[in-house]
């Protein structure tokens, strides 16, 4: 993402298109999830220990294309500091509780199952940013109830991705907070490079003319993941 | 402009500008789908060009897995038998290999690196028909070589975890004897 974001200032016109098609497309290679380096510490791991899961979590963050395709979506037309932090605050609300829900006690989702869901929620953003709603229904969803929402779901996401684990039950609470700050750190991190390229990019007239373009483009993400994880499900079951 | 009234901005599209933007989207994501994803991710190819572009094999592992293709895996009880595979970890990577037993079945086994170097592992195995990702370790070490024989407490997959955090590949001979089938490389 890094490399996007320094090719965007040497060519401003072009390059969140670039952005938003690199996270898209590139990490789709990527196993999304926890990678075997990881997955070798949590086996191994007994009792507290802060500092690594808040790492897993704001890597899981920053590496999970699919929560941070949603919050482009959702602070694409948020202009007001104001607006950025209540509809970010509602989608960390809703994803820290069902993150610690989930995994408390023990509710398994299908993984697959809720990341279609996750697919479905970017399509759902890309589709509202186009004022798809008001132009076929003739309103608007509630914005933030739905970032609520599909907060819920995400965090189901993240429960679901710990759980592959069967993690040791002495520490868990600390360890699973350590997750959550870390989850929140990693989505400031990202949230921090999306929005400076976002607003670098929104003082030329492109933006608008290409809003269109990503939004689109979003929503073909969501679609995309939605069928990947539909696949997933059916062949496995 | 703000998130809420959306339709106040004239440049955002009109109802058939919409349907447009809905169509191109279904579209793309489609054939990224049949083309590029489905090949990579699940070995599904309908229309080759996954496997021109090599991505098929990001999916293949267990297809170059040199299973002893002479034993007959459809025979659903298992007999008794003898293995012997080479597995290859490559560097900074992790592998697992499996077998299918019965609740109680017996499985002996004995492996090493063949560069005496050693590899973190863990012996494990999964229930049959959880999906959960629930599994249960027996053994967890590094270690360059191990011996043993195991009654397993339930039916399912139950094998290896090997992690080679060394730059350099590691290759495991794994000899095997006992009542399974060999799932291979997960």
């Amino acid at each position: 993402m890094n490399k996007e974001t320094i090719k965007y200032f040497i060519n401003p016109q072009l390059n969140l298109l670039l952005l938003i098609l690199g996270l898209t497309f590139s990490t789709l290679i990527v196993a999304h999830g926890i990678d075997s380096t990881t997955k070798s510490f949590l086996l191994n791991n007994t009792g507290v220990s802060i500092i690594p899961f808040i790492y897993i979590g704001a890597k899981h963050m920053v590496t999970g294309y699919d929560h941070l395709l949603f919050l482009i979506g959702v602070i694409f037309f948020l202009y007001k500091t104001r607006d950025i932090i209540i509809y970010v605050s509602l989608f960390t609300l809703g994803h820290s509780f069902t993150l610690l829900l989930g995994v408390f006690n023990d509710i398994m989702v299908n993984p697959y199952l809720i990341d279609a869901i996750i697919g479905f929620s970017i399509v759902y953003k890309g589709f509202d940013n186009l004022g798809g709603f008001n132009k076929l229904i003739g309103f608007q969803l509630n914005t933030k109830i739905a970032v609520l929402v599909f907060g819920l779901f995400h965090g189901f996401g993240l429960a679901t991705k710990l759980q592959g684990y069967e993690l040791n039950n002495e520490g868990l609470l600390s360890n699973l907070i350590a997750f959550n700050i870390g989850v929140e750190l990693g989505q400031f991190i990202a949230l921090v490079v999306v929005l400076i390229a976002l607003n670098i990019w929104r003082k030329f007239d492109s933006y608008i003319k290409f809003s269109g373009l990503i939004n689109t483009l979003l929503m073909a993400a969501g679609m995309l993941l939605i069928m990947y994880q539909l696949t997933g499900y059916f062949l496995e079951n | 402009m703000n998130n809420m009234n959306p339709s106040e901005n004239k440049t955002l599209p009109s109802r058939h500008s919409l349907l447009i933007a809905s169509i191109t989207a279904v579209v793309i994501a489609f054939l990224l789908y049949i083309i590029i994803v489905l090949p990579a991710e699940y070995n599904i190819d309908p229309t080759g060009i996954g496997k021109r572009m090599g991505l098929t094999a990001l999916s293949e592992t267990v297809a170059q897995e040199p299973v002893h293709e002479s034993y007959d895996t459809a025979n659903q009880t298992p007999i008794r038998r003898e293995d012997v595979v080479m597995v290859t970890v490559p560097a900074l990577k992790g592998v697992e290999y499996k077998f299918k037993l019965e609740k109680y079945a017996n499985l002996k086994y004995q492996w090493k690196t063949i560069d005496n170097s050693k590899v973190y592992f863990d012996f494990h195995g999964e229930p049959a028909g959880d999906t959960t990702g629930y599994f249960e370790s027996f053994t967890i070490a590094t270690t360059n070589k191990m011996l043993g024989s195991a009654i397993v407490p339930f039916e399912g997959s139950h094998g290896w975890y090997w992690k080679n955090n060394s730059n350099q590949e590691v290759i495991i001979e794994l000899k095997t004897s006992g009542n399974y089938q060999v799932i291979g490389l997960k």
